[in-house]
């Protein structure tokens, strides 16, 4: 058992891992930093909360930055705002004074859902769909296929959203319009599964044609590049299948950069679609992440800055790992 | 004897001529790069003119805005208001014509900067490569990774905080709104990065290529091989890029206002969503119509760039 621990901690992958991990610290310290100084540079958020009410006392100011701990200097700040990061304390909303935590707390999951059956989706759509269409390049089919995707390339995600709910919930009354969830006693399709179901069939629809639209490009064009490689075309003239030259061999090589592609997916989908959760009113991270910039809300916004900057770094690195099995080309360092 | 170096001369100028010429002969049998640039010219025309083809004046400053402006709020389209009016009694029609020239403002000034900015870093790291292409690929990585629609509008919030952001600068008898030009300046900075990559592989493609190993032979200076001999051998790619650039920066720009962190002074065809998303259950129409013109610019500026990129790097069709 301890030879294979030491077996493992002497692989050089698991040196690779430790180490990027190690070089993490810096970039997430100095994003941190960067994202900060930015903020409370901008003016100590007490005040700019108080323009346009010029009823609150100074007292009442004094003791909102204390509350806050905001009357010490931003250096000190930084450091008590570092400590409580590693207890998970992302400090107090500046809205209501309740802890960040129980604020954005329930909003992570409605995110990674809505993300997750989305980006399936539109992976598994996205991949048969470009490999047919760059097999006959130029052919109707094709030209069907490319400006499907370029018009989907073209839509602000937001606008494709407003003229779904103002036809099939406000016209037809098929969806509901907002929300992840109906209240009791006025369920959307008249039980609690399906009324889930029923929120979730919108944003999931906009959703999946944004990412599709941009899969599907990104596939077909490697694709193309692929099938007009010298090893495709020897390939072929050594009678392999043209079914088994296109998936085994091209496929392989042309969705690489698919890859690279859901990976950055997956890592900013904390991030969420906050055009797309605004439209719909989804009770995410990506609306909450919105509505605190716009109201200035310091500690919220830092918290979800910083859980993106993890999560997409630790996505880069599965990444990066999984690439060396995918492309035998790839080797660590 | 004469006229026979004549007629070398000429052959040699049409030669060298040519290699645009026959790009726009390709471009021309593109139907659809010629459908997306005649409505690019129709659209800078609007641009252009818009302000005097629209059959009402601007949307006023909003602070100076009298509620019930025309008189006919939220009227559907009819024969006197074309596209309708929307929530604050403001002819559609006319405020889309008034936003196409901040659609192109938005477009071509962040294209400008996010092209400068890239060309500086892409010819840096790809001609002189080693320990400064490492950092400078290291920097443009960060801002690749990170969801850069999160950090932008942290960036324009914070700078639009400050006083002045609704008034404009008069320059040369154009007036230039301030909020909106903070808008261009911050999605600038965080879109030059994957346009700096595509820069800096063409720069290491072509400072492989036997005609740089030529002019170095010859003396000839770094400032001078990147400037006179790699830089337009590559024009062709930045021309495309720039392209789908400009299309992708007006989209950006309409969602940012969308969410409300737009220049609410400016009715950009954004600001025009989101001043009419809270009734969009009335006035359908104001959300439609604008969104439409927003679809038809975007996608014409792509068939553009598709259309060059096809015309401009033939090995990619054949």
């Amino acid at each position: 058992m301890l030879r294979r621990l030491r077996a493992v901690a002497q692989s050089s992958m698991f040196r690779y891992i430790v180490r990027r991990l190690l070089y993490m610290i810096p970039v997430v310290l100095g994003i941190s930093i960067i994202a900060f100084i930015t903020m409370y540079a901008a003016g100590d958020p007490i005040s700019l909360i108080k323009m346009g009410k010029p009823n609150v006392t100074a007292q009442t100011l004094e003791a909102l930055k204390a509350y806050y701990g905001l009357d010490k200097p931003i250096p000190i700040q930084y450091l008590k705002w570092l400590t409580n990061i590693f207890q998970l304390n992302f400090g107090k909303s500046l809205y209501g004074g309740g802890s960040v935590n129980s604020l954005i707390g329930p909003e992570i999951w409605p995110t990674i859902e809505l993300q997750v059956i989305s980006i399936i989706i539109a992976f598994a759509i996205s991949i048969p769909i470009a490999v047919h269409s760059a097999r006959k390049p130029y052919s109707k089919q094709d030209l069907a296929v490319t400006s499907f995707s370029l018009f989907g390339v073209s839509m602000p995600t937001f606008w494709f959203g407003l003229i779904l709910i103002i036809v099939f919930s406000f016209s037809l009354g098929w969806f509901p319009s907002a929300g992840a969830k109906g209240a009791a006693g006025f369920l959307w399709w008249g039980n609690p599964a399906l009324d889930v179901i029923a929120h979730f069939i919108l944003p999931v629809i906009v959703l999946v044609y944004v990412s599709l639209a941009q899969n599907i490009r990104l596939i077909r064009a490697n694709m193309l590049e692929v099938l007009r490689s010298d090893y495709i075309l020897a390939a072929r003239a050594s009678g392999i299948s043209d079914r088994k030259v296109v998936y085994r061999y091209a496929l392989r090589n042309a969705i690489t950069p698919a890859i690279t592609f859901l990976a950055l997916a997956l890592g900013s989908m904390l991030a969420g679609a906050p055009m797309t959760e605004y439209v719909f009113s989804w009770p995410g991270l990506g609306r909450q992440y919105v509505s605190s910039t716009l109201g200035l809300d310091f500690p919220t916004i830092m918290a979800i800055t910083m859980l993106i900057t993890i999560m997409t770094l630790l996505a880069n690195l599965i990444m990066d790992i999984l690439y060396v099995y995918i492309d035998p080309r790839v080797r660590i360092r | 004897m004469n006229a026979e170096n004549d007629k070398s001369n000429s052959v040699v100028k049409r030669r060298s001529a040519s290699q645009w010429a026959v790009a726009w002969r390709r471009f021309r049998r593109n139907k659809a790069g010629v459908f997306g640039l005649i409505i690019v010219l129709a659209v800078v025309f609007i641009g252009i003119f818009g302000d005097f083809l629209a059959p009402y004046p601007a949307f006023p400053n909003p602070q100076a805005l009298t509620p019930f402006y025309n008189g006919d709020v939220r009227t559907p389209p009819n024969s006197h208001y074309l596209l309708g009016t929307d929530v604050l009694g403001t002819d559609v029609l006319s405020d889309i014509l008034h936003g196409t020239k901040y659609a192109l403002y938005v477009g071509v000034v962040v294209t400008l900067i996010t092209m400068a900015i890239a060309i500086a870093v892409g010819a840096i790291a790809g001609y002189f490569g080693g320990a400064i292409d490492n950092v400078l690929m290291r920097i443009t990585e960060v801002f690749l990774v990170f969801p850069s629609l999160l950090f932008i509008l942290i960036f324009v919030r914070v700078l639009t905080l400050g006083a002045g952001v609704g008034t404009a600068i008069n320059f040369l008898g154009i007036n230039i709104p301030i909020g909106l030009t903070i808008v261009i300046l911050v999605l600038a900075v965080f879109n030059w990065p994957g346009d700096a990559r595509m820069i800096r592989g063409e720069f290491m493609r072509v400072r492989e290529l036997e005609f740089v190993e030529a002019e170095k032979a010859l003396g000839a200076s770094n400032k001078r091989i990147i400037f006179r001999h790699i830089l337009p051998n590559i024009l062709s790619s930045i021309i495309v890029v720039a392209s789908l650039t400009i299309a992708y920066a007006i989209l950006l720009e309409a969602g940012v206002s969308f969410l409300g962190f737009g220049d609410v002074n400016t009715m950009t065809w954004g600001q025009i969503l989101e001043n009419n998303f809270a009734s969009m259950r009335v006035v359908w129409w104001a959300e439609l119509f604008p969104g439409l013109a927003i679809l038809i610019t975007v996608f014409a500026f792509n068939l553009l760039g598709d259309g060059l990129s096809d015309a401009l790097n033939p090995r990619l069709r054949d």
